[in-house]
């Protein structure tokens, strides 16, 4: 394609977007629309999964030690977890302070007077420690088990796989709530591209009289598909950061245990997304409605 | 330049537009198609520039078998031809130079050929003071002759014209014939399907008469009779 063509091509498009006024307001909103809720549930799987990292990498693993290993020993343990490159914040718990934690009700206190003085205290001793990302968990836990001196290892196992689990059904359900918007604005986008094709046959018949390749003729429906999906992104992008908070807020109330973050580098990926969405849509619009060019105008 | 093989023209309803039409017609030739209405004139002048297909037969145009041509290959071909059809085919809402600008465009030409050549043309139809208007302010005659323009502006080898004058009064068509004429004598292959006899008498060029889809006539410096 020559510099003149692109030009060509180009003022084309802009020239029938003018001209295509109302069909081209359809098709922007119905972009607009499709991305906004396209970006809402973006938004609410995004920060599930932000918060979900947050709360595996805040989730504290504990090795229980062999009731009545040496304190001297403890200590060696610990300098060695304090040296595996996956874990953060090594403390060690002494039986008396796990006692001490466990009876935290001042009515209670009286028991570790009674039964769990100096000397017969069933407790072990205890390492915790932070994971430095959730994914070297699973390694982090064989490690600590194959070590003679570990009798178990604990951690928040079940809200763990709870957690994770509603995270993927959201993804499931994001993915599938994106397919069918998807679809249904594609159908949108495609059936307008048609009417507008309709509108500008005598045009499309004569180009291909005068010896228009099938590409020659799409161009600037293809720049008119990329630009319906910018314009429709921009418009979806604008009414999102207006509404986040209110969408933010809404989503808070619904699931009260969630802090909601909207980090700018969050925003500034999502706006991507939408955007290369848009554009994806409107150019697959307008490539879904020109299939046919060969039979287009044997009518004639 | 154009050589037909039993060629034949079933449409999908059944009506036989073509029957059994073998002909060949050398470069430079200048051809008048006749024949009554219905008689497979248009039908035969489409599947010379690959807008149908034949049921069966074969057809070279310029070498090219356009029979087996494969879809992608027939806007190359179409750039060898100009085609003038009847209802002037033009783009309202451009320009005159627009207009015939549009058979340079689409061979991707750069827009300093594009202006040398439409201005060249413009001035051959004799509209090079009209390139700014737009269709409708133009008379049938002046639109035709855009239409002209715009088929010779990438200089074809041939061609193709369906009863281009068959909207205009008889002064007017004699111009448009001129100008047929004119680029004839300029080496393109020009075939003209009409239903104007006077003109067909007056030229004396080779007439070929189809009747029911068939070649019934095919007469150098004929007249327009076919019974
Ligand atoms: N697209 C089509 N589908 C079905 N039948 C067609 C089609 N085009 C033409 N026909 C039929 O084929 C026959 C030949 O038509 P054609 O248009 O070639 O005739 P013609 O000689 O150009 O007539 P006219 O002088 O009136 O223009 C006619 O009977 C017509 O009804
Ligand atoms: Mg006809």
């Amino acid at each position: 394609m020559g510099f003149d063509s692109l030009v060509f091509f180009c003022s084309e498009a802009l020239t029938n977007l003018r001209r295509a006024g109302v069909m081209t307001f359809v098709t922007v909103s119905t972009i607009a629309v499709a991305l906004l809720l396209m970006g809402t549930f973006l938004l609410a799987t995004m920060n599930m999964e932000f918060f979900l990292d947050r709360l595996q990498e805040e989730a504290m693993v504990t090795a229980f030690l062999v009731p009545g290993t040496a304190s001297d020993r403890v200590s060696a343990l610990k300098l060695q977890v304090t040296g595996f490159e996956e874990v953060s914040d090594v403390t060690v718990v002494t039986p008396e302070a796990a006692a001490r934690e466990l009876f935290t009700d001042p009515a209670d206190q009286n028991l570790l007077q009674i039964g769990l003085g100096e000397g017969n205290n069933p407790l072990p001793y205890t390492i915790r420690m932070k994971v430095r990302s959730a994914a070297d968990l699973p390694g982090l836990l064989a490690k600590l088990k194959a070590m003679p001196q570990v009798e178990s290892v604990g951690y928040g196992e079940e809200a763990f796989r709870q957690f994770q689990g509603l995270s993927q059904l959201l993804w499931i359900g994001s993915v599938l709530v994106i397919i069918l918007l998807g679809l249904s604005s594609l159908f949108i986008v495609y059936n307008t591209v048609r009417l507008t094709l309709f509108m500008r046959r005598e045009e499309v018949v004569i180009m291909k009289l005068v010896g228009a390749t099938n590409w020659f003729i799409r161009w600037p429906f293809i720049i008119e598909g990329f630009i319906h999906g910018l314009l429709g992104a921009a418009l979806a992008l604008v009414l999102l950061l207006f509404g986040a908070p209110f969408i933010m807020a809404r989503l808070a109330a619904l699931v009260p245990f969630f802090t909601f973050d909207l980090a700018a580098a969050h925003l500034f990926k999502l706006s991507i997304k939408l955007c290369l969405m848009g554009i994806v849509l409107g150019i697959s619009g307008s490539l879904l409605s020109l299939r046919d060019l060969n039979a287009f105008g044997r009518e004639m | 330049m154009i050589e037909l093989q039993n060629v034949s023209k079933i449409y999908p309803n059944g009506v036989r537009a073509l029957n059994d039409v073998s002909l060949s017609i050398p470069a430079g030739d200048f051809v008048f198609l006749v024949g009554p209405s219905g008689a497979g004139k248009s039908t035969f002048l489409r599947i010379l520039f690959r807008e149908e297909i034949p049921t069966e037969g074969k057809v070279m145009v310029d070498g090219k078998d356009i029979v087996g041509m494969p879809d992608g290959r027939v806007p190359y071909l179409r750039r060898n031809l100009g085609i003038v059809l009847q209802d002037f085919q033009l783009l309202k809402r451009r320009t005159v130079a627009e207009n015939v600008a549009f058979g340079l465009r689409v061979i991707g030409a750069p827009e300093n050929v594009i202006n040398a050549r439409v201005q060249e043309t413009l001035e051959t139809v004799g509209l090079s003071h009209k390139r700014r208007m737009f269709p409708d302010e133009l008379s049938g005659g002046e639109q035709q002759r855009v239409c002209v323009a715009r088929a010779v502006v990438n200089n074809p080898l041939i061609l193709i014209t369906d009863e281009p004058t068959g909207n205009l009064d008889p002064m007017i068509s004699l111009e448009i014939m001129q100008l047929f004429l004119d680029i004839n004598a300029r080496g393109t292959t020009v075939i003209m399907a009409t239903h104007n006899h006077h003109l067909v008498n007056k030229l004396r060029k080779r007439v070929i008469a189809l009747v029911e889809g068939r070649l019934i006539k095919d007469e150098p410096g004929g007249t327009y009779a076919y019974e």
